[in-house]
C-alpha cells in the first residue's frame, strides 16, 4: 500500500458526507460537544477521511471502545455487540467537530478496518493505541506496534474482560466504585487468577 | 528497527554499515520525562527518529473505568501535572456540561485566577527548564524562584502545589480571601518587572539565538498533519486558542490575544510562551478585578450524577495544548470509557519528520521547545 496520501481520492465527496456513511445527524453541541454524529462501514473510512482532508479538517483523534458485552449492561439489551472505533474530525477556522463511529465484529483478534495513517499522519500514533489497548488492527498501517503497554506483552489493557472487574476499589470516604454485578459475573473467567493472562 | 524508514528510503550516499543507532533518554539530563528517542544517525545528522513512549504509563484511563466521576478527580491534576489547576478544573467543566450543574459566577472567576496563575507556573518552568537544557542554568534558578511564588498562593487555597483537586462539581472547593488576591495582585506586578531582565538575559543571548533561531521548524501544514496545538501552534501563525475557539469557563468575559509567530522554529514558540504569560498576567489582573460577591460552589455537594447516554467530548486550552476529555456514559455514575486527548501526544508525534535531517545537537533544543509532558502522552 502506497505511503503517500491518497491524492485522487482527496477530493470533497460531490454528494457530500452523507453519501459515505451509513447515519448522519446533527449532534447537540451544548450537550455533547459534537456538531454531528455519523455511523460509519469500516470499508468507506478511507473515502471519509479523505472527505475531511479536502475540506480541511484535522484529525482530532481516533480510539476504540469495547462493546462486546454491551447487552448485559441495563438499557443496552437490545443493542448490537461490537467493536467500536471511534474518529472526531474538526476545523481550526471554525469549530465544526465531526464523530464518526465505525462497528466492527466483537471479536478480538478479528475486528480490524482500514488505517486512515497515510492520510492524516495524526493517526498513526492514536491507530497504535487503539491497537495496543484494544486489540483492533488497522490493515495498512505503516507500523502497527504497541505504543504504550510494553512490546511483549500479551493482553489488551481497555478490553472490558481484562483487569479485575470483581476488586472493590474503595477511598477513605463513602465513595464506593462503580463496580457493577454484571462486571464480576457475567465477563469472561479471565479475573478469577487476577487479571494476569487475558 | 527496519532500514527503509517509513517517512522515506535511505538516501542513495549513504552507507547502512556507515550508520548507527543512538538512545537519547529514557535517561537523560535533558530529555523530558522518560522519553526515549531512538536515534538512527549518521554521523551527526539524523535520519530517523522513533520516539518511544510508555514508560510513564499508569492506566488512568483504565482506573476511570472502575471509579465513578467523583472518584476519578484526583487523577486529573496528574495526567499533566503541570497543567495540574487547568485539568482538574477541565475535568469539573467537562462533568458540568455533561450532567448540566450550574456554576455560580463567583466559582468561575476563581477558576480563571486560579488557572491563568497555574498556566503562567507551566510556562516558566519550561523557560527555566528549556533554558537549562540549552546550556544556561542560571535563569533556571530566576524562574523556580518565581514560580515558588504561584504555588505558595495557590497552596495557601487549595492545600496543594502541583497536583490540585482544587474543582468540584459545580464550583470551587475552598474560597478565596483578599489575601489570596492581594498576593495574585503582588505577583503579577513582580513578574511584569521581571520580564525585561529575561528579555535581555536570554532574549537576547547570542548563544540562545544561535541554537532558536531557525531551529526546528513546524509549519502550519506539519502541524495540521499531526494536530499540533497550543504555542508549537501558534508559533506556526495559527491563531488556535480553545478559549477562543470554543469558550468555557467564563474566558469571553475577559479581553485577551492570542500571541502568534510566522516562523515556526525554536525561537517563535519561545516568544509565543513569553508573550502568553504577559496575557495570562492580564487574565488574572482582570479577573481580580471583576470577582463578585456569591457562592464558590454548588448548594449541596454532588456525588451522585446522571449523565445522559451517549457520546461527549469537551477541550480546554492548557499550557501545552487542546486537552480534551472523551466520555461514553451508559447513564450511570461510572464512565463506559473516558478517554484523555492530551496536546504533548499529538505534537511529539511531529517529531519523527521534523528532526528528520536535523543534527543530533539540536535535538534538545527542538525536543525541549515543544513542551511536552510524558504523564500526559503516557497517561
Amino acid at each position: 500500500m502506497s505511503d503517500a496520501p491518497s491524492t485522487e481520492t482527496s477530493q470533497p465527496n460531490p454528494q457530500g458526507l452523507g453519501a459515505l456513511t451509513l447515519e448522519s445527524a446533527e449532534a447537540d453541541y451544548g450537550a455533547t460537544g459534537f456538531h454531528h454524529r455519523h455511523l460509519a462501514a469500516p470499508e468507506s473510512i478511507t473515502r471519509i477521511a479523505n472527505h475531511f482532508l479536502a475540506e480541511g479538517y484535522v484529525l482530532e483523534f481516533v480510539t476504540a471502545e469495547d462493546r462486546r458485552f454491551i447487552q448485559e449492561t441495563k438499557g443496552y439489551e437490545d443493542e448490537t455487540p461490537a467493536m467500536r472505533v471511534a474518529y472526531t474530525f474538526n476545523r481550526i477556522a471554525s469549530p465544526d467537530r465531526h464523530l464518526v463511529l465505525v462497528d466492527l465484529p466483537p471479536e478480538i483478534p478479528g475486528a480490524e478496518l482500514p488505517s486512515i495513517a497515510s492520510i492524516y499522519p495524526a493517526a498513526d500514533w492514536h491507530e497504535r493505541e487503539a491497537y495496543d489497548m484494544y486489540g483492533v488492527r488497522f490493515t495498512g498501517h505503516p507500523n502497527l506496534e504497541r505504543i504504550l503497554l510494553p512490546e511483549d506483552a500479551d493482553f489488551h489493557a481497555l478490553l472490558k474482560d481484562f483487569g479485575r472487574p470483581d476488586a472493590e476499589v474503595q477511598d477513605a470516604g463513602e465513595h464506593t466504585n462503580g463496580v457493577r454485578a454484571s462486571d464480576a459475573t457475567a465477563k469472561g473467567g479471565a479475573s478469577t487468577d487476577g487479571g494476569t493472562t487475558p | 528497527m527496519s532500514q527503509k524508514s517509513h517517512l522515506g528510503q535511505l538516501s542513495e550516499h549513504v552507507r547502512e554499515d556507515e550508520t548507527y543507532y543512538l538512545n537519547m533518554g529514557p535517561q537523560h539530563p535533558s530529555m523530558h520525562g522518560v522519553l526515549r528517542l531512538l536515534l538512527h544517525l549518521q554521523g551527526e545528522t539524523i535520519l530517523e527518529c522513533k520516539p518511544i513512549i510508555g514508560y510513564a504509563h499508569r492506566a488512568h484511563e483504565k482506573m476511570a473505568e472502575f471509579r465513578n466521576y467523583v472518584m476519578f478527580l484526583p487523577n486529573t491534576s496528574r495526567v499533566d501535572y503541570l497543567s495540574g489547576m487547568i485539568s482538574n478544573i477541565a475535568y469539573c467543566q467537562a462533568i458540568e456540561k455533561l450532567c448540566s450543574i450550574d456554576v455560580p459566577e463567583r466559582a468561575e472567576v476563581i477558576r480563571v485566577i486560579a488557572c491563568e496563575l497555574n498556566r503562567i507556573q507551566s510556562h516558566l518552568l519550561w523557560f527555566g527548564t528549556f533554558l537549562l537544557d540549552l546550556g544556561g542554568i542560571t535563569p533556571f534558578l530566576y524562574c523556580f524562584d518565581d514560580r515558588e511564588e504561584i504555588l505558595g498562593i495557590l497552596d495557601r487555597v487549595t492545600g496543594s502545589r502541583l497536583t490540585y483537586s482544587y474543582g468540584r462539581f459545580g464550583g470551587v472547593t475552598l474560597d478565596v480571601d483578599d489575601v489570596f488576591l492581594q498576593q495574585a495582585t503582588a505577583f503579577v506586578k513582580r513578574l511584569r518587572k521581571r520580564f525585561p531582565m529575561y528579555e535581555s538575559l536570554v532574549a537576547d543571548n547570542v548563544i540562545f539565538r544561535e541554537r532558536c533561531d531557525g531551529v526546528g521548524v513546524i509549519t502550519k501544514e506539519a502541524a495540521a498533519k499531526y494536530h499540533v496545538t497550543g504555542p508549537s501552534l501558534r508559533a506556526a501563525g495559527v491563531a488556535y486558542d480553545v478559549r477562543k475557539a470554543e469558550p468555557y469557563g467564563g474566558y469571553d468575559r475577559f479581553d485577551f490575544e492570542v500571541p502568534t509567530r510566522t516562523a515556526g522554529d525554536c525561537l517563535a514558540r519561545f516568544e509565543v510562551r513569553m508573550a502568553e504569560m504577559e496575557q495570562s498576567c492580564r487574565l488574572v489582573e482582570q479577573a481580580i478585578a471583576k470577582l463578585p460577591e456569591g457562592p464558590f460552589g454548588p448548594p449541596k455537594l454532588i456525588k451522585k450524577l446522571k449523565p445522559p447516554k451517549g457520546e461527549f467530548y469537551f477541550a480546554v486550552e492548557t499550557a501545552r495544548g487542546s486537552s480534551g476529555v472523551y466520555i461514553v456514559s451508559d447513564g450511570s455514575d461510572t464512565p463506559v470509557k473516558l478517554k484523555l486527548r492530551t496536546p504533548s501526544f499529538s505534537n511529539l508525534s511531529s517529531m519523527p519528520e521534523i528532526l528528520a535531517g536535523t543534527e543530533v545537537a539540536d535535538t534538545i533544543a527542538i525536543v525541549g521547545s515543544i513542551d511536552v509532558v510524558l504523564p500526559e502522552i503516557d497517561r
